[in-house]
Parts: C-alpha cells; structure tokens; sequence
C-alpha cells in the first residue's frame, strides 16, 4: 500500500490509506521525522527508513524534532526508531554540493556537542571520540561513511544532548526562511555555520574543552581544521542580525540550556566580535 | 567577585532573571526555566563559578537559592563575607 507524506511538511495526520502496513520514507531528517511522527500515532504500523542524504541521523534517533508554526517542537520517544533502515549511499550522489557539506556539519555537530554534554557518560564520550576522530579524516562531499558516522553520532547525542549550536539552529531556521528566502536556509546549513563559533565560544568559557579533547585523545588541531572548513563567513554574517532579534529565545531554547558551557547573554556580544575568517 | 555576588550571576545567567529579580529567598516554584533543564544548567554554572561538581542528585535536589548556598557551604565556599 503506498502512501505520500506532504512536502513541505504539514500535518500528516491522514496522509495514509487506512489499511496501510507498512510507511517507507525516502529522504532526509525533516521528512524521516515526520514519518516518525506518522508512526506515533498508528499502532502497528511498520516503518522502513532509507536517508537520502547524511547529517541529521534521524533514521538511529529516537528524537523527533518537528516543525511548529516556525518553531521547532522537540520529543523523545523510545520506540520513535524505524523498524528497518536500507542504507543506499548511491542517492547522495546528486545532492548539490552544499547540502552534502551542511549534512557533514550537522553530523559534526551531533558528535561534538554530545561528546561535550554534560549528561554524557564517560563510555560515550569515548564512542563520540572515536566518531569524531573518523569524521576529521573524511573529506567534506560525497563519501558514504558520513551516513555510518551521521547515524553513530545522532545515537550517540540522543543519549546525552546537544548545546548552543543546535539551540542556534532550532530558532533561528523559521525566522531566517522567513526574512531571507533567497538564502534557502536549512538546519544541517546553520548547524555548520555555527559549529566554529559557538566551540570557540566553549573553549573559552571553560577549561572543559581542553580536558575533554585531552583525556580523550582528540586531534585538536584537526578539529579546528574541520570546524573551518565548514564555516561559511558569509552565512554567518548575514544570519548574525536574526540571532540579534532572537537571541533572548535561543538562550531560553532547551538545547543551549544543556550546552556544555554556560551560555551567558553576553555571548552574543562575544560571538559578534570573533575574528573570524 | 565575592561568593554572594557570584552565585547572583550565576542564577541571574542561568535562569535569565531580569535585573532585581534575584533574591536569597528564592524558590524553585516561582521560577519559570528553573526546570529540568535549568537543573543542568545550574550544575554546570555551580561548576564553572565555584569549581564544585554536582551530583545529580543534590542539583535535582536543590529547591532555592538557599539550598544552593547550603549545599555549597558544605563544601567549604563561604558566603558570609
């Protein structure tokens, strides 16, 4: 039985034949979580997930993060996870290059602001270690062990929690696809826009950073070198007047609540004033 | 900075108190963000501003300013001077 979810997302509530069995989605974070959410709500329903694309790990998460009115709503549902997942790497290969970059900094993300989290257990940090150690030595494009790493990382985070960069990410998305959308901005772009700023940011509220990466045997260079190449001055530059208007919510927003650092308001003061590339 | 001050920053930053809400005799229960994420939040403020890390037991267990004093008092951080 074949069944279409909405694109751009909406309410899906009765997207599906009655009858249906299974619900296999093709696609991305946005579209894997909402057919998560689908699943929720019909008992016995069999879900088959194959990510077309790397980053959000939705596909190994029991997170469901969906958007509401602009806003990203948030649960955790331990039976959220798809009954299977196919891995074919192969539908990547046409995905523009800048997606396939921002799915590298969304993975990044996951595994470093997991690994830093203060509700991570030692045993996982050393699993986000090793994740982030592989994805220092990837190239940013196409390369199927991003999938691998994306999903290890998401399960990894799930676990403990994410920080600022994601808080970032989750309020700023809605008011910038608002106020400029010849941009296309997207969570997996301002997760790698931000990624940069907001460790330099960690490092420097607190000793955490060091010894973190040092009882862990992190390659701090080759980190920073990543986080670089990641960075997009430009994005960063144009997304800094929301983060203005919307910084009193992102201090507020779930995710920087559990950063690894406390997030002061006058972060975004120090943000604005990186020297940055 | 004294240690009053101190813990006044760091409930002020941490709960995003407006300027004068903060007072010794503050409640969890009159405190909008004081939930479970500000509990974190708090322990990683604790952490950052007096060098005591939290079990999650006694950040859980905090109710009010006082039992942030109390608990740290315990430990030796003075706050009567």
């Amino acid at each position: 039985m074949a069944a279409v979810l909405p694109w751009p997302p909406s309410d899906s509530a009765q997207p599906l034949e009655a009858d249906a069995q299974w619900l296999v989605v093709v696609g991305g974070g946005t579209l894997i979580d909402q057919a998560k959410a689908v699943r929720e709500r019909r008992a016995g329903l069999k879900l088959v997930a194959i990510p077309s694309i790397w980053g959000s790990g939705a596909e190994a998460s029991p997170v469901i993060v969906l958007s509401q009115g602009g806003r990203k709503e948030i649960r955790i549902n331990s039976s959220a996870r798809p009954d299977a997942v196919v891995s074919w790497p192969e539908l990547a290969r046409d995905v523009p290059d800048e997606r396939l970059r921002a799915g590298c900094g969304d993975c990044a993300a996951h595994a470093l602001e997991g690994f830093l989290s203060p509700l991570a257990t030692p045993e996982l940090r050393e699993a986000l270690a090793e994740v982030i150690r592989r994805a220092c030595a990837l190239p940013l494009g196409f390369n199927p062990e991003w999938f691998e790493l994306s999903a290890l990382a998401c399960a990894g985070q799930a676990q403990s929690g994410v920080g600022l960069v994601h808080g970032i990410a989750h309020v700023l998305e809605g008011p910038l696809r608002a106020q400029q959308p010849e941009r296309n901005w997207h969570h997996a772009r301002l997760c790698a826009t931000f990624l940069e700023p907001v460790m330099r940011l960690n490092q420097a509220g607190s000793g955490k950073w060091n010894q973190l990466l040092a009882a862990h045997r992190l390659p701090e260079a080759e980190i920073w070198k990543l986080l670089r190449d990641l960075f997009e001055p430009e994005s960063f530059r144009a997304a800094l007047p929301v983060l203005r208007q919307e910084w009193r919510n992102v201090l507020r927003d779930a995710c920087s609540r559990t950063n690894s650092v406390l997030v002061r308001p006058d972060w975004l003061e120090r943000m604005e004033n990186l020297s940055l590339p | 900075m004294e240690n009053r001050e101190k813990l006044k920053k760091v409930v002020e930053d941490v709960f995003l108190l407006q300027s004068g809400e903060f007072r010794l005799d503050l409640r969890r229960d009159e405190v909008e963000t004081w939930d479970s994420f500000g509990v974190v939040s708090l322990a990683v403020g604790i952490q950052e501003e007096f060098g005591y890390h939290c079990t999650p037991a006694e950040a859980s267990g905090i109710k009010s300013v006082g039992d942030i004093i109390n608990l740290l008092s315990a430990k030796g951080i003075d706050f009567d001077h």
